[in-house]
């Protein structure tokens, strides 16, 4: 009796808690969310990257409901409208510094994105609608963001990647527009989504004139739905909105120097943004800011505290680190993370973490960050730098060259290649519009200076050649390159195509851009993972350690088309117009000339003062030509022969005009 | 002998010949863009103008039914054709007194009496089915529920043949009180102690006012502004507004509200319109002018006046996307929960007095009403501010206000009284928030301002195709307007036959078609062939002919004057 007692009361406590669990965990599935956070890292290049991450979550329609309290309406209603499954969004100033800013993190294959604007969309719909959804979401989006995202909707401009942007299939659509300028008209919807706007919290900083006076500018709208899926666990709508800017500290006068080297410049939010954080968003979960430390930063640190003073090691992670020798922060980090699982190397990239809850308007957070002693390091980088160029010249075929070069720091690329054989595997999308008709038989391999076969190196590839006015050639790859290599180049040569005169843009002779070529090192993850498990709920984290493959943009290209001479029809009519005056004139002139009458004028004329200077004239005349001197006649030519070349002419006129009518009808 | 010039010949048909030549020249591209704008289609102008004109010149005028119940009445003083008769003459000078307006009843209405006295019943007219007697079986004195008594009668006269039949129901009873209701179906009732006369009044006020016109007065929102989109759909876009999220913040469950309260209004207003529903929370969003403290309320005032500027449309992003809303039209309901700085704030009335509901409305845009919430006087100087719901009570109140705005919205009364000429009348809300007669008369409106806004429509189509002789017009603009005709005369036709549910629906997609037909990509894009355009081609030529042209004329002119004067010399002597 005693042991079924005790079994049923353990029994009911088991059910109680079950209960209380699984109530706690609906609560917590049924509430939207939104977080913000900043990112700040100082750049190896005396910059400073800033990424500000906002998070909005909405749980699935059907369990929560339609009505929301955070989540932004339009982008509620544009998921519901064209069932996008996945889409992202992105303006762009600027072109990232893979050397200088790094090439091998998260923020750098996640945010770098290619100038102007990039739009890539996975519908939820029947294949045959995909095209029709694409063109009215374009559409939606220009209206929205006060961009010209509406050029997308030609098929010209728009493609879709079989499986090397993304693994879907078929209802992808990407496209870009890379002359697309971008400015505070598309800063400011894009604000509009944030439940505070500008208005409190971190995105109170974004001051228009600082962060548009970056050496980069990228703002970037990302969401996943599942509202469509037919499957049972869904996580609703989740919306990733992130700003990353890249600043020049303001260093006042000369750069400070420290025993001959420079000093790495100084800076606080007040003076990279002008502005201060005055508290948190009021409905954001979690509002941080935190400074990343790469790991080479981390690892040249310590090399520079031994060098000063022979002292423990982690000072980085000590309690009092924040007055150190090396730099200095103006405030304590309420925590500070290490990456884990790099077990390659010793030093592991770190963040310090400030929460901005606990300040206000009497009392801003500002950061700070003061160097005291010279630090010099070098960023991360991808295991091959990409870059794209254009070889020939003149104005009929040219060549397209992408060009793979082996970045310094063999690090990286010795660990993918161990991974995976001796080979290291590239992926290659590249998009061109079809006024480049690029031949795709005339692909080269070159790897280490040296031709090689195309079959040995290349995986796979796709190739959807493109149509006159109909759709851009898309080219898909996989190169499969040797692990050493030092470098490796791609050509393919190309003819310029004719445009309708309809069809050239204004200002047609700067040239016709090809969109960025995609470069992606699938074998290699960027990611930082961190230890605390716990921090898998702030979703700027979240996006730092979710493992995604390394990608790199190429440079977009310029070519010049040949340009018709616009001006040309109005030159044709001019000159026409113009010889035809001139006929009429001269014809108008014979017509009313009366000839006789003329003469006996000018008889009279010259018989009533022939002054000293016409008759030198006329007796020079004379000699010249081997005349004697005639006077005037008397008598001109009869008036009927005059008559008849009158009529004669006339006649041709009507002729002509004659002709001409029953030509042109 | 001289003698002046004569034009010769040659001259004459030298200039003949170079008039046509330059027609030619001119003529040639013109003639060629000529052929290239002509229309391919025209719109039929002739049946446009045709329903333009019927529209205009005589407003649709439905015909309505009414029957008219006697009850305990004196059998002997008058018979059942003469209580119809002077009915009719009260209801007519009623209908005088304002003029026929859009969708209102035509000149065949049609009143049949009923006489019910203990002993007989009378009735005129033919399709009375009002079961005699019935009434002897209710205990007045002991019914003074409304709502009971409106269902009572309801099932009285429930009637299955369709038309649609309004009635009023006028007991003599002991009472000295004389209570007049107007249900929430189509019937109304007068009970208490009464007069044939006075009743006749009252029965044709009833009829006049309230099921013809929908109990209207002076300065209500005209009927022509109904906030229905041209596709016939509404959006009703609820907002809450947080004005400074630093002092407090407040959610509501819209969804419950949604599911309980709105969706009953939503199926009434079905055959009206189609509705959808959004909300949204918004934050940082305070309103565009001040309010000022007034000790002697103990609240900010916000005044009349400044209600324009009340709408702080830089921050306050109600804006619904053209890709969910389509045509169709927006009402936004905002709640706007003010700051700490200017807590219980309230809005003033031009005679001084504080508005009961604390919103107001704005024809066309919404409602706004401002919630001040209760921890309004509380200490507002905490850190973190603090999360609250609004309770389903709070909205339960906030949505009666948003629905008395929705009815002043389309014109109807919110208060729950008509005062006629003879006394006031007491109409009973239904808790579908439109009652039935409502909803007819909002349908008889519906389809004649839809005809006369399609008449309109095809009316500048028509005259925008002629004005601009050289615009291409497709074929399905053509075929549009061709169905846009056929639908009008469809709820002209239905019209006359007093259905008005069918009526509102063609004239809805007579209005729709016609505005499709307008706005169609095509007819956006109007490229018409400039002449400043042709002018700017051809003066190259024009300008050196003209040249030569001249001065040909000046030397002729010249040798003219020349030679007359040589001849007048030699005249002279």
């Amino acid at each position: 009796m005693g042991i079924w007692g005790s079994l049923f009361l353990l029994f009911l406590i088991l059910i109680s808690a079950y209960q209380s669990f699984a109530k706690e965990g609906s609560a917590e599935e049924l509430n939207e969310e939104f977080t913000e956070g900043l990112l700040l890292r100082p750049l190896a290049d005396r910059k400073v990257l800033a990424h500000f991450h906002f998070q909005s979550s909405v749980p699935p329609t059907r369990t929560y409901g339609r009505h929301h309290h955070l989540f932004p309406k339009s982008i509620y209603q544009l998921i519901k409208k064209f069932r996008v499954r996945e889409m992202e969004l992105s303006f762009t100033q600027g072109r990232w510094n893979y050397e200088r800013w790094g090439g091998y993190d998260p923020i750098s294959s996640s945010n770098a994105k290619p100038p102007g604007v990039e739009l890539w969309a996975i519908f939820d719909v029947p294949l045959d609608q995909v095209d029709a959804s694409w063109k009215n979401l374009t559409h939606a989006l220009s209206g929205l963001f006060c961009a010209s995202i509406n050029f997308l909707e030609h098929s010209t401009s728009y493609s879709a990647p079989q499986w090397s942007f993304r693994s879907f299939t078929g209802k992808l659509r990407y496209g870009t527009l890379p002359r697309e300028a971008v400015c505070t008209e598309n800063l400011t919807p894009w604000l509009k989504l944030l439940p505070c706007r500008d208005k409190a919290g971190i995105s109170a900083l974004m001051d228009r004139p600082s962060i548009y006076r970056g050496y980069y500018h990228s703002q970037r709208l990302h969401f996943t739905s599942d509202e469509y899926d037919t499957a049972k666990s869904n996580s609703g709508i989740m919306l990733e909105q992130t700003l990353t800017v890249v600043l020049q500290p303001n260093t006042l006068g000369a750069r400070a120097m420290v025993s001959g080297k420079t000093l790495q410049p100084s800076w606080s939010l007040s003076s990279l943004f002008g502005r201060k954080v005055h508290g948190k968003c009021s409905v954001s979960k979690s509002s941080n800011v935190y400074v990343q430390f790469e790991q080479n930063l981390v690892s040249e640190l310590k090399e520079v505290w031994k060098e000063s003073e022979e002292s423990e090691r982690g000072i980085l992670t000590h309690n009092n680190f924040w007055t150190n020798p090396i730099f200095e922060m103006s405030a304590s980090p309420h925590r500070i993370v290490k990456e884990v699982g790099n077990l390659q190397q010793e030093d592991s990239s770190i963040l310090y973490e400030f929460s901005v809850e606990d300040f206000n308007d009497s009392e801003p957070f500002d950061l700070g960050l003061k160097w005291k002693l010279p630090v010099a390091w070098s960023c991360q980088q991808a295991p091959l730098r990409a870059s794209r160029f254009l070889m020939g010249s003149g104005n009929e075929r040219g060549a397209i060259a992408i060009s793979l070069k082996s970045s310094r720091n063999n690090n990286t690329q010795r660990v993918g290649c161990s991974e995976n054989g001796s080979q290291l595997r590239i992926d290659i999308f590249q998009v061109v519009p079809w006024y480049v008709k690029v031949y795709y038989h005339t692909l080269k391999v070159f790897v280490d200076g040296e031709l090689q076969s195309t079959m040995e190196n290349i995986e796979k590839m796709h190739i959807s050649s493109s149509e006159d006015k109909v759709s851009p050639g898309v080219m898909e790859m996989i190169l499969r390159l040797p692990c050493g290599v030092k470098t490796a180049a791609l050509t393919l040569e190309f003819d310029k195509g004719f445009l309708h005169i309809d069809e050239y843009p204004p200002d047609a002779n700067q040239g016709f851009d090809i969109p960025s070529a995609v470069v992606s090192f699938t074998d290699f993850q960027a990611s930082i993972g961190f230890e605390d498990n716990f921090l898998n709920k702030l979703p700027i984290l979240n996006e730092l350690q979710e493992r995604k493959h390394v990608i790199c943009y190429t440079e977009v290209l310029l070519v010049p088309l040949t340009t018709p001479d616009f001006s040309m029809p109005y030159n044709v009519i001019t000159i026409t117009c113009t010889v035809f005056a001139l006929y009429f004139g001269s014809l108008l002139n014979a017509l009313r000339r009366r000839v006789g009458e003329e003469e006996r004028l000018l008889k009279s004329k010259a018989a009533k003062k022939r002054g000293p200077l016409t008759s030198i004239l006329s007796k020079l005349f004379a000699k010249l030509t081997g005349r004697p001197i005639k006077p005037p006649e008397t008598q001109s030519a009869s008036p009927s022969s005059i008559n008849y070349k009158v009529i004669v002419k006339v006649i041709l006129v009507a002729g002509m005009a004659v002709g001409w009518q029953y030509y042109f009808r | 002998m001289i003698y002046p010039p004569p034009l010769n010949l040659v001259q004459f048909s030298f200039l003949a010949i170079s008039e046509q030549y330059l027609s030619i020249l001119t003529q040639t591209p013109i003639r060629l863009i000529n052929y290239r704008f002509r229309y391919r289609s025209p719109p039929p102008f002739r049946e446009i103008d045709d329903l333009s004109t019927a529209i205009e010149s005589s407003p649709i005028l439905f015909p309505c039914h009414f029957r008219a119940v006697f009850v305990n009445f004196d059998p002997n003083s008058y018979t059942a054709d003469q209580l119809s008769i002077s009915v009719q003459a009260h209801m007519a000078k009623f209908a005088a007194k304002n003029s026929p307006a859009c969708g209102t009843c035509a000149s065949n209405v049609t009143v049949s009496v009923t006489l019910d006295s203990n002993s007989n019943c009378i009735s005129n007219g033919n399709n009375v089915d009002w079961k005699c007697g019935a009434l002897n079986e209710f205990k007045f004195a002991e019914k003074h529920e409304d709502g009971l008594l409106d269902e009572d009668f309801a099932s009285l006269l429930d009637n299955n043949s369709g038309a649609k039949v309004y009635t009023v129901v006028a007991v003599k009873t002991e009472q000295e009180e004389v209570r007049a209701v107007v249900g929430k179906y189509r019937h109304a009732w007068i009970m208490g102690r009464i007069f044939e006369e006075e009743a006749i009044e009252k029965i044709a006020e009833i009829f006049v006012n309230v099921f013809m016109n929908g109990g209207k007065e002076e300065g209500l929102i005209h009927g022509e502004f109904m906030p229905l989109g041209a596709d016939g759909r509404i959006v009703l876009s609820f907002n809450l507004l947080n004005a400074d999220p630093h002092n407090w913040i407040y959610d509501w469950d819209f969804q419950e509200i949604d599911e309980n309260l709105l969706s009953p209004v939503i199926d009434a207003l079905k055959p009206l319109a189609d509705v959808s529903v959004e909300s949204q929370v918004l934050y940082h969003t305070p309103k565009s002018s001040f309010s000022f403290w007034d000790d002697r309320l103990d609240s900010y005032i916000f005044s009349t006046k400044d209600l324009p500027f009340f709408v702080n449309s830089n921050e306050w992003h109600l804006d619904t996307s053209v890709a969910a809303g389509g045509l169709s039209k927006i009402l936004q309901f905002v709640v706007y929960v003010p700051s700490a700085k200017e807590c219980p704030l309230q809005l003033q009335l031009p005679n001084g007095e504080i508005s009961t509901t604390n919103g107001f409305i704005s024809p066309m845009w919404g409602g706004i009403v401002v919630w001040n919430p209760s921890a309004c006087l509380t200490d507002s100087k905490i850190k973190h501010p603090l999360r609250y719901k609004i309770s389903s009570e709070d909205s339960r109140k906030l949505f009666e206000v948003f629905m008395g705005q929705l009815r002043q919205l389309f014109g109807l009364k919110s208060d729950g009284l008509f005062v006629g000429a003879s006394g006031t009348s007491i109409l009973l809300a239904s808790e579908r928030g439109f009652s039935e007669w409502e909803l007819d008369v909002l349908s008889r409106q519906h389809s004649c301002f839809n005809l006369l806004q399609c008449g309109t429509t095809l009316g500048s189509l028509s005259r925008l195709v002629q004005s601009l002789p050289r615009m291409i017009i497709m074929d399905d603009i053509g075929k549009q307007v061709k169905y846009s005709l056929e639908a009008a005369r469809l709820t002209l036709s239905n019209a006359l036959l007093g259905i008005y549910d069918a009526s509102a629906e063609s004239s809805r997609q007579a209005r729709l078609l016609a505005e499709d037909a307008f706005y169609h990509p095509s007819m956006m894009s109007v490229s018409y062939y400039s002449f400043e355009h042709c002018f700017a081609v051809y003066s190259p030529f024009f300008l050196p002919v003209s040249l030569h042209v001249l001065l040909a004329v000046l030397r002729e002119w010249k040798r003219y004057k020349q030679e007359s004067k040589k001849y007048y010399a030699w005249k002279a002597k």
